[in-house]
């Protein structure tokens, strides 16, 4: 599907009217949803699967993805939690995931920023700088 | 073995566990050497992005939730989907005079296969150019030793001076003939042990030429001893558009180390209408909004940011200069179309190169009416002004009287013998490719045809007139050509030397 210029503008435009102190609104979404389907226009297509894609992107910029090489213990969970809204404020949505294959430590990542304390990043970045 | 176990034990204790942030992106389209980024929203302008498998990219559009990305190698590595990481570094190239008798491509990475360059500095490709008050005014030559030229529209140390024409019309013969020169004056001074002399170093700069080209060049610069001085960089037709837009900046940054440690250096870009169709490439893939001719609209200021980097700047701030012989290639002699005139209006000066004039047998093929050296005439040699002040007004003359005398052979005396020194002048400023003249023997053979020694010779035999002075002088006069280089003017006594050995020539001369 071709997104027109005009229908990533007017996409932007919603998506800035579902903001609400620099979070997204759920309801606002649904309502934007509803109402541009309802328009039954013929660039009703593109300017919804961009808005989806910038709301996918503002998801992946409020989501906390905890990683680690064995189940985090509760309590460092919650010290890890209180850390990161610290940093990137309320509306942080975290998740915890378990991947062996980081042998050790923690790997984090909200939106683009990346901590990478586990072993397995450590040796990879021991490898590069030979 | 206790003592090394103990030492790694303590190592180890003391170490603490680092977590640098890092910012990163994901490839979302790839094609056609760049790629667009979702994420990366720390990324700067101009910004090394480390894309994986050792490839990087460098960051030149940023939009809201993207970056726009050329790839500086093999992009069909890459795929979507792939990790894209910001490294905060700005592209950078090795400098220093380890460069010097290589060739290297756009990273400064070697690629003539003599083993790896020595250099442990590095500047970033793009750099601002030096400000008003870091720049002194243009006051030295640069002897190219292509007598029209140094005669007519002299080069100065610092200068911008562009070579224009159509395709096959000697515009990289003017600069390599310059870099041999430079290297010639450069092994002289050494020879002789002149302390005075500031060597000029040299930087040819290939965009989109074919490989076989290039290694044209080199050979000349190798048979004629000019490589030693001399660094070529490299990005061939096959090259990505992304690394033939970027190689001019990478030739500069060579060229401005030279300048900011007190040296002279001499960049050539050849040329600069294939790096503009690159960039037009990167740039409409990269989807940015096309202008005249469908080239970006920042085109202009593509090479004016470059060119702007040839300077001559003040003793407090480096005491060097960068000398820019920028080319450029016109389509069937049309200088208005639009890369022309933009560098046109950019540099200090023009030399236009005429098909027809090539054909007639005049070469090199320069327009003298045409061409113009804005600031060269400051730094021209005194020498050389006292006996070439007047060729161009005479040059124009003549060809305004030759068009005239078309029309009826009935000429009075005066007008004839207008016609016959201009002729005389256009046959000695034919010049033979790879052979720069030095500055003293031009000085002597334009001084004889100013002083009418030439007038009774046939035009057919003036240049085997000029072949045997030259000889003459070489052999017999080599310390009046010295005291000529020395002195730099011509004084009375000089003259007067000059005088008896152009006299005691035409004796012999038959």
């Amino acid at each position: 599907m071709k997104i027109t210029r005009r229908a990533k503008r007017e996409a932007q435009q919603l998506y800035r009217f579902c903001l609400v102190n620099g979070l997204l609104d759920e309801n606002r979404v649904r309502q934007v949803v509803q109402r541009v389907i309802a328009t039954d226009k013929r660039d009703c297509p593109p300017i919804l699967a961009h808005f989806l894609r910038l709301v996918k992107l503002d998801c992946a910029q409020h989501t906390a993805t905890i990683e680690s090489a064995t189940p985090l213990p509760a309590d460092l969970q919650t010290v890890v939690q209180t850390g990161l809204t610290h940093r990137y404020g309320p509306g942080l949505t975290t998740e915890f995931a378990e991947r062996p294959e980081l042998i050790g430590g923690m790997r984090i990542q909200v939106g683009c920023d990346v901590y990478d304390g586990s072993v397995r990043g450590g040796l990879e970045a021991l490898e590069k700088s030979f | 073995m206790t003592d090394l176990l103990k030492e790694i034990e303590a190592q180890i204790a003391g170490a603490k566990a680092m977590t640098a942030k890092q910012n990163v992106g994901v490839i979302r389209e790839i094609g056609d050497g760049v790629a667009k980024i979702e994420g990366l929203s720390d990324a700067m302008l101009n910004e090394m992005i480390d894309l994986g498998n050792g490839i990087t990219g460098l960051a030149l559009n940023l939009d809201e939730t993207e970056v726009g990305v050329i790839i500086l190698g093999d992009y069909t590595q890459l795929k979507e989907g792939g990790e894209a990481r910001t490294t905060g570094k700005l592209l950078q190239v090795p400098v220093g005079k380890g460069l010097l008798g290589r060739v290297v491509n756009v990273l400064g990475e070697p690629v003539d296969g003599k083993g790896p360059i020595k250099s442990d500095q590095s500047y970033p490709v793009e750099k601002t150019a030096p400000g008003i008050i870091r720049r002194r005014s243009v006051s030295q030559p640069v002897q190219t030793g292509i007598m029209p030229i140094d005669a007519m529209i002299p080069i100065g140390r610092g200068q911008r001076e562009l070579i224009i024409g159509d395709r096959a019309t000697g515009k990289t013969t003017i600069c390599i003939d310059t870099i041999i020169s430079q290297a010639r004056l450069n092994k002289a001074a050494e020879a002789a042990g002149d302390k005075d002399y500031r060597p000029i170093y040299c930087i040819y700069v290939a965009i989109g030429q074919k490989q076989s080209t290039i290694a044209r060049v080199i050979a000349v610069l190798e048979e004629t001893g000019a490589m030693p001085y001399t660094i070529v960089v490299v990005s061939a037709a096959s090259d990505s558009a992304a690394n033939q837009y970027l190689v001019p900046f990478a030739g500069a940054a060579m060229g401005e180390w030279f300048m900011d440690n007190g040296m002279d250096a001499l960049i050539v870009y050849d040329d600069l209408s294939k790096q503009a169709v690159a960039y037009r490439q990167v740039s409409l893939l990269l989807k940015r909004p096309s202008g005249r001719e469908a080239f970006p609209g920042d085109v202009f200021y593509l090479h004016s940011r470059l060119l702007e980097r040839a300077a001559r700047v003040g003793a407090k701030y480096g005491n060097g200069s960068l000398t820019a012989m920028p080319i450029i290639e016109t389509q069937a002699g049309d200088v208005s179309a639009y890369i022309p005139t933009n560098v046109i209006s950019i540099t200090d000066g023009q030399i236009f190169l005429e098909t027809d004039l090539f054909y007639q047998g005049v070469r090199p093929a320069i327009n003298v009416g045409i061409s113009v050296s804005r600031v060269g005439s400051a730094a021209q040699l005194k020498a050389m002004k006292q006996v070439a002040g007047q060729l161009k007004g005479e040059l124009a003359q003549f060809r305004e009287l030759a068009a005239f005398a078309q029309f009826g052979s009935d000429l009075d005396a005066k007008t004839q013998a207008q016609i016959d020194r201009g002729k005389r002048i256009v046959e000695i400023f034919k010049q033979g490719e790879y052979n720069p003249i030095p500055v003293e023997i031009q000085v002597v053979v334009i001084w004889t045809v100013q002083n009418g020694y030439l007038d009774q010779v046939p035009v057919a035999r003036v240049k085997e007139f000029q072949n045997k002075l030259t000889e003459y002088f070489t052999t017999r006069k080599g310390q009046l050509l010295a005291k000529i280089g020395r002195e730099k003017a011509l004084g009375d006594a000089l003259k007067a030397e000059l005088k008896a050995a152009a006299d005691e020539f035409t004796q012999t001369w038959k």
